[in-house]
C-alpha cells in the first residue's frame, strides 16, 4: 500500500470520526428538541414589525457590510458567471451542487422518522450520481422522484424548536440560532465531506467555491427584490424567516398561519420593533 | 467514490427498483376543501399575465402597459394597499391615503411584474387549493417552461367567492410578497417616528432602495 493510500485512509478515518461525533451531537440535541417546543415563537401580530432581533444594531451593520462586499466583489463575479455561461449549463452546476447535499438530506429525513422520503433521497443520490453523471443531470426527477431537501435546521424545527434570535452573519447571510446550529451540524456530519474530503482538501475548496457561486446566482432574484424595498434589512429578515418556516412546514405538514387581510391591528402606537425573548 | 458505487451496485439496483416503484405508486396527497372557482380564476388570469411577460414578440413598454391593465383583473389593489400599511392603515389621513395609493400602485406594478418576470416561466399549472375559510383560498400552482429547469411552486392567496376572485398576495419560495412589503413599509414608518409621509415620499421619488 502506498503512502498516499495510507494518508488517504488516515484522513478518511479522521473524517469518519468527525461524522460520528457530529451525528452523536445531532442525535443528542434532537433528544432535547421537544423541550424547545415551548420556546417556539408565536406568530407575529399582523401589521407590526415583530421579530426576535435583539442584535438589530449589529445585524444592520453586518448586513450593510455584506451588501457592500456583494456589490463590489461577489455580485460582479456572479453576474460575470451568468454572462458567460448559458442557463442550461448553470442548471447542471446547480444540480451537481444539490446532489452533493442529498446524503445530508437522507440523514435528516431518517432523524425525522420519514423512511420513505429518506429512501427516495437515497435513490435520487444513487441515480443522479451514476446515470446522472455525478449529479449534473437530475435524472431521478424524471422518474417521479422530485427534490425534497432537508437539513438539521428543518429537523430541529420539525421537533418543535423555535428559530431563536435572528443574526446576520457577516459575509454569510441571514440566520437564526436554530438554523445556525443546524448549519454547523450539516457541515460536521456531511457524508460527502467525510468521504471525499472537507474544506482542507482541494475537492472541499472547489466544492465550497462552486456552492457559493451557485448560491449567489440562484439568489439573484432575491437581491433584485432587496433593491426594490424601502428597508432592505427588514425585507431580508422577513423573507428569510418566512422562507425557513415554509421549509419546516414542508416537513411538519402544518398549515401556515396567515394574517387576516382586512383587519389591521388597532395598535398604531406600538413600539417600533418589539423583540421576543 | 466510484468503488463504493461499484461494490454496492446490486443493492442500489434493488433500492432503485423498490423505492422508485414506491415513489411512482404513492398517491398524491388529497387536498382537503379545494375551491374549483378560485383555481379556475388563477389558472386563467395568472396564466394570461405570465404569457404576456414570456412573449418575446412584445416590447417591454407594451408589456408594462398590458400588465397595468391586467393588474385590476387579477389583483385587489385597494385591499393590498390597505394591508401593506399594517397598523398605520388605521391612522393614515385621507390626504396621505390619496397620495400613498397611486405611489404604491406604480411601485407594486413594477415589483410584481419584476418578481413574476425574474423566473421567466411560461406555463402555469394549478396543483391544488386550500380553503382557509370561506372566501379566503390559497391556490397552489407551479410555473414551468421557459428558463425554469425545475417547476417553481407559486401560491396565490385569493379572496372572493363563486366566480369572482381577486389575488391579494403571491408566494415565491415560501415568501409572501404583500406580507414582506408590509414589514418593509411598517419598519420604514416606524424608523421615521411614525411619519407616513416619509414612506410616501420614498415611493414617489424612486421606488424604494432603487431610488436612493
Amino acid at each position: 500500500m502506498s503512502l498516499s493510500h495510507l494518508d488517504q485512509s488516515a484522513r478518511q478515518k479522521a473524517a469518519g470520526g468527525r461524522f460520528v461525533a457530529g451525528l452523536t451531537v445531532a442525535v443528542g440535541l434532537l433528544a432535547l428538541a421537544p423541550a424547545a417546543r415551548a420556546a417556539r415563537q408565536e406568530p407575529a401580530e399582523a401589521g407590526t414589525v415583530s421579530a426576535n432581533d435583539p442584535l438589530e444594531g449589529f445585524n444592520r451593520g453586518s448586513f450593510a457590510l455584506s451588501m457592500g462586499v456583494d456589490k463590489v466583489l461577489i455580485g460582479p463575479i456572479a453576474h460575470g458567471y451568468m454572462a458567460i455561461t448559458p442557463k442550461p449549463v448553470r442548471d447542471r452546476v446547480s444540480s451537481a451542487v444539490y446532489n452533493l447535499g442529498e446524503p445530508n438530506t437522507v440523514i435528516n429525513q431518517v432523524l425525522q422518522g420519514k423512511p420513505k422520503r429518506a429512501m427516495r433521497a437515497t435513490t435520487r443520490f444513487v441515480v443522479n450520481s451514476t446515470v446522472g453523471v455525478l449529479g449534473l443531470f437530475d435524472v431521478a426527477a424524471k422518474m417521479h422522484l422530485p427534490r425534497r431537501d432537508s437539513d438539521f435546521g428543518q429537523t430541529f424545527g420539525y421537533y418543535g424548536a423555535g428559530p431563536g434570535a435572528y443574526i446576520y452573519v457577516p459575509l454569510m447571510g441571514p440566520m437564526n440560532v436554530r438554523d445556525g446550529v443546524g448549519r454547523a451540524l450539516d457541515i460536521a456530519t456531511d457524508p460527502v465531506g467525510a468521504v471525499a474530503g472537507g474544506i482542507s482538501t482541494d475537492f472541499g475548496k472547489a466544492r465550497l467555491g462552486v456552492t457559493i457561486l451557485d448560491g449567489r446566482t440562484s439568489a439573484d432574484p432575491a437581491f433584485h427584490a432587496l433593491k426594490d424595498s424601502s428597508d432592505p434589512y427588514v425585507t431580508a429578515r422577513s423573507a428569510y424567516g418566512q422562507y425557513r418556516e415554509a421549509f419546516i412546514r414542508q416537513a411538519t405538514g402544518e398549515a401556515e398561519d396567515l394574517p387576516d387581510f382586512d383587519a389591521p391591528p388597532p395598535d398604531a402606537s406600538a413600539p417600533a420593533a418589539t423583540s421576543k425573548p | 467514490m466510484m468503488t463504493l458505487f461499484t461494490t454496492r451496485r446490486g443493492a442500489n439496483a434493488a433500492l432503485l427498483a423498490f423505492f422508485g416503484a414506491v415513489a411512482i405508486g404513492a398517491p398524491a396527497m388529497a387536498q382537503q376543501a379545494r375551491d374549483p372557482g378560485a383555481e379556475a380564476f388563477v389558472q386563467t388570469k395568472a396564466q394570461r399575465v405570465i404569457s404576456v411577460l414570456a412573449n418575446k414578440g412584445i416590447s417591454e413598454t407594451q408589456k408594462k402597459q398590458i400588465f397595468h391593465q391586467a393588474v385590476d383583473e387579477l389583483a385587489d389593489v385597494p385591499r393590498i394597499t390597505n394591508f401593506v400599511l399594517g397598523k398605520y392603515a388605521r391612522t393614515i389621513t385621507p390626504d396621505q391615503r390619496a397620495r400613498f395609493a397611486p405611489a404604491f400602485r406604480t411601485y407594486a406594478e413594477n415589483v410584481y411584474q419584476d418578481r413574476i418576470d425574474d423566473y421567466k416561466g411560461e406555463v402555469l399549472k394549478v396543483t391544488g387549493s386550500v380553503v382557509r375559510k370561506p372566501g379566503d383560498v390559497i391556490v397552489n400552482t407551479t410555473i414551468s417552461g421557459g428558463q425554469i429547469s425545475q417547476p417553481l411552486p407559486v401560491a396565490w392567496r385569493v379572496l372572493g367567492g363563486g366566480q369572482t376572485w381577486k389575488v391579494v398576495d403571491v408566494q415565491f419560495k415560501g415568501v409572501w410578497l404583500a406580507i414582506t412589503q408590509q414589514q418593509d413599509f411598517v419598519s420604514t414608518i416606524d424608523n421615521a417616528g411614525g411619519n407616513i409621509d416619509v414612506l410616501i415620499n420614498q415611493l414617489q421619488k424612486g421606488q424604494g432602495a432603487k431610488g436612493r
